[in-house]
């Protein structure tokens, strides 16, 4: 009877009670574990930073290697190859110094040229035109193997794609010679001057 | 003869002592609780500031690093991977070719062809595994010379694969069409 007379207190007290034995249950009696278990967070924490950080740097390490792939690209193609109008004649007058400090005086020349590689609309890449320089020359052995180091010396982009050699009386050999360079094709973006009338 | 009971007492007589006790223990075991689960909280609080301030400062760290990550990523994603594939692969062949030297072909075919042969013309041809494929028209003195250079292409270290394509009696001598593999002294290897 008195129990049911005083039960809200009573229930009050038991809340209290199991409430506070709840709190000491969990984080008194098991104070070490947490400690451990916060050590434990700042170790995988640390962790996953290392590697947050190790895929930031791959991810930036990619850019900057695609950044200095197109950077080269640019250089040789805008550059090295340059264009037609700004690099042929240069070229041929380099081809014509070589030969005569190889002592070696072509006949004939003949030029050719074609298309490399064709510029894209769509990924807005320049073309490249080829143009072959092909000659003969006579002389020893020895001015031949001179002028090939010329030519593999030069400053110029010139590339040897072909070479025939044949031999005259006695000392002298004849050497046909197919020189090729690249060049930056600028028809592919040239607009037409009156494209707006 | 009937007892007669006589309550005096002014209101109804109940035991209280046992709640009164019951109230007293509940209230000092819990009184002992709340002051030790108190002292836990305020000595965890204290104990390991350092160490959650450390994990909330590395976990703002994860979340720039993580931002950065996903700007670099974008920027990849800017960059026309396929195209700048295909323009390098173009420009290595070339660079390869230029690259490729003639003076040590010319030395190596020194060494290794036979006095009475001649080289009549040669063409490079660039293979991704860095071998230099070499079509060549030999001229020689005698039948067996084509055999003999075949036998010297396979001996020596900087050439592979010889193969021949054809041989012609020309009357004065023989000609014939050589295929070899060179291995330059600095391969450039090319991927197509």
């Amino acid at each position: 009877m008195i129990w049911r007379e005083k039960r809200t207190l009573l229930i009050v007290l038991g809340a209290i009670l199991l409430a506070n034995a709840i709190f000491f249950f969990t984080y008194r009696v098991q104070y070490e574990n947490r400690l451990r278990a916060l050590d434990t967070r700042l170790d995988q924490v640390t962790a996953d930073l290392e590697q947050a950080r190790g895929a930031r740097l791959a991810a930036e390490r990619q850019v900057a290697e695609y950044r200095k792939i197109q950077q080269d690209v640019d250089d040789i193609i805008q550059n090295r190859w340059s264009t037609q109008s700004e690099r042929l004649t240069a070229l041929i007058g380099e081809v014509k110094k070589m030969t005569e400090a190889s002592r070696l005086t072509p006949p004939t020349f003949s030029f050719t040229r074609t298309e490399a590689r064709k510029a894209s609309a769509t990924d807005k890449t320049p073309g490249a035109v080829q143009v072959g320089v092909a000659f003969t020359v006579r002389g020893s052995y020895q001015q031949i193997r001179q002028l090939i180091n010329r030519i593999e010396l030069s400053n110029q982009f010139v590339i040897i794609s072909q070479m025939g050699l044949s031999s005259d009386s006695g000392e002298q050999l004849s050497m046909t010679i197919q020189l090729k360079t690249l060049f930056r094709d600028t028809s592919a973006v040239r607009q037409p001057a009156n494209q707006d009338l | 003869m009937k007892t007669l009971h006589l309550n005096l007492a002014a209101s109804p007589y109940r035991d209280y002592r046992p709640l009164y006790a019951v109230v007293v223990v509940v209230s000092v075991v819990i009184a002992f609780l709340m002051l030790n689960n108190v002292d836990t909280y305020y000595r965890y609080v204290r104990e390991t500031s350092s160490t959650r301030a450390r994990i909330a400062q590395i976990e703002a760290q994860i979340a720039a690093e993580g931002k950065r990550a996903e700007a670099a990523a974008a920027q990849t994603r800017t960059i026309d991977v396929t195209t700048l594939g295909k323009q390098t692969r173009f420009i290595n062949i070339q660079l390869a070719e230029r690259a490729f030297s003639w003076s040590e072909l010319l030395d190596r075919l020194e060494d290794v062809l036979p006095r009475d042969v001649r080289i009549m013309s040669i063409a490079p041809s660039f293979d991704e595994s860095g071998l230099v494929h070499l079509n060549m028209m030999c001229e020689a003195k005698n039948s067996n010379s084509m055999i003999v250079t075949v036998d010297r292409f396979n001996r020596s270290a900087y050439f592979t694969n010889a193969f021949p394509a054809n041989e012609e009696n020309t009357g004065t001598g023989f000609r014939f069409n050589l295929g070899v593999d060179y291995r330059p002294s600095i391969p450039r290897v090319v991927s197509k």
